[in-house]
């Protein structure tokens, strides 16, 4: 077993458990042991709290990868939200000598020092990387063949480049091999770069942006939108209700958070995984059976 | 922009302004900036917004027009955070970077917008940027998840207390 330590952030815990759910129900199958860690914070965000005071942000944000380093193990994320706090925390701290001692200072004062032992993973490169894409392939009982999905990447999993360093930002396929692993059928829906929009304090701006992005999903006929980020999910549920409302639009893909669409194919039960709490249900899953064991393909 | 960089109207450049932007984390980035403009094409916020220029932004940084760019109706906040600017910035200047920064400035003088301030007060208190409720554990012991544990708020306030009590460190 490869073992990990798990950091949940905010939004997963306390508004999507069933997404938390997922991660721990799916990971061990794919052979990774979840290591809990006690008294992690949030991350803290990069939008809200960064904008009040970046060495306070950088602070927190070390003294929760220290917490991983006390375990002596890499750490992952959830969120991609808490992936770019972290990942762009431990980038800082590296290069940064100046800064570095400005938070290690901080960080003597509750008895910690940051060493940069442990490596942050966002968890979609945590399965590519450590599990693979074949492994994952061979955990599926119930194949999502012949299914639509729309994948929208969001900003922080990709951007900046330089230290996310998880594929190229122009032309990604991480998401789309993971879904194609389910068995489902990626498409690309010509609007899929644009942001969510849920960092922006403007009203407007979010939802022009959006209706643009949607209209684009309708177009790709996707009966799924997957995603890999709870800031995101909420804006393609809750936001999209809001904004077919305001443009008078027939807006209706379901989003989906990745590990949940993998524990389903994995064989777990729609109705135990939380999406009769989405405004938009993605029923269109139910069409699919678990495989009978004889129809196993051999290799 | 045009107006204040204008022939007609001298710019005064602000080195105060500049110098305080300088001593935020990464704040002092603008200087390489050299007015290519890669950044405005993929910006979502100049896609949807009249007011809103990533190239136009970093040129008043370097005059140090501080009053033009902060205030208590700042549209700096209209920033998506998606970090397309720094992506295609040819000199590594991180324009997102430079705006958090001067979000910085703002925060010192307590202007936020009510929604940013909400999640701020919300970390401080608790240490999450969603508050605790009891629907929260039982919505997590459906999915048969523990309750969370509370954040060790003493940790992170002695952590932050520079730039929460008087003498705000930079």
């Amino acid at each position: 077993m490869n073992r990990f330590a798990f950091f949940p952030g905010c939004l997963v815990p306390t508004r999507y458990p069933a997404m938390e759910f997922a991660i721990r129900h799916t990971l061990p199958k794919l052979g990774i042991e979840i290591v809990d860690l006690e008294g992690t914070s949030c991350c803290p965000d990069p939008i809200y709290f960064k904008s009040r005071d970046k060495l306070d942000w950088l602070s927190v944000a070390a003294r929760n990868l220290c917490l991983a380093e006390e375990e002596g193990i890499d750490l992952f994320t959830n969120c991609s939200g808490c992936t770019a706090t972290l990942s762009e925390t431990w980038h800082l701290m590296h290069e940064n000598e100046e800064i570095r001692d400005k938070v290690n200072a901080r960080l003597a004062k509750i008895g910690k020092e940051w060493k940069g032992t442990s490596r942050l993973r966002h968890i979609a490169t945590l399965v590519r990387d450590v599990v693979g894409y074949e492994a994952i392939r061979e955990t599926v009982v119930r194949p999502l063949n012949g299914l639509n999905v729309a994948i929208h990447y969001g900003c922080h999993l990709l951007k900046p480049s330089k230290i996310m360093n998880v594929d190229d930002p122009n032309n990604p396929t991480i998401l789309e091999d993971l879904v194609r692993a389910l068995g489902a059928n990626p498409v690309r829906h010509d609007k899929w770069y644009l942001c969510c929009g849920k960092a922006c304090s403007n009203e407007d701006l979010p939802a022009n942006m959006m209706r643009d992005l949607l209209t684009t999903v309708q177009e790709a006929e996707a009966e799924l939108l997957c995603l890999i980020c709870p800031t995101c999910f909420g804006q393609f549920d809750y936001g999209q209700l809001k904004v077919a409302k305001q443009f008078d639009e027939d807006f209706h893909t379901p989003p989906v958070y990745y590990f949940q669409l993998l524990a389903f194919a994995q064989g777990v039960a729609y109705e135990d995984l939380g999406f009769e709490r989405q405004r938009f249900k993605p029923e269109v899953m139910n069409r699919f059976k678990i495989r009978e064991p004889i129809e196993e393909p051999a290799k | 922009m045009a107006e204040s960089a204008g022939k007609k109207k001298v710019v005064r450049v602000d080195f105060a302004f500049r110098r305080e932007l300088a001593e935020k984390v990464e704040g002092n980035l603008a200087s390489f900036c050299y007015q290519c403009g890669a950044c405005v094409g993929d910006c979502p916020a100049m896609t949807y917004t009249d007011d809103f220029n990533p190239r136009q932004i970093m040129l008043k940084v370097l005059y140090g027009l501080g009053e033009e760019l902060i205030g208590d109706e700042s549209y700096l906040w209209e920033c998506t955070n998606c970090y397309n600017c720094a992506e295609r910035c040819p000199q590594e200047v991180k324009p997102a970077e430079v705006i958090i920064s001067m979000k910085n400035m703002m925060a010192d003088r307590g202007q936020y917008p009510p929604g940013v301030e909400k999640v701020i007060n919300a970390f401080l208190t608790e240490g999450r940027t969603v508050a605790m409720n009891p629907a929260i554990d039982k919505n997590r012991a459906r999915f048969g998840l523990p309750p969370l544990s509370p954040v060790p708020m003493d940790e992170i306030l002695i952590l932050i207390e520079a730039s929460t009590g008087e003498g705000k460190e930079s």
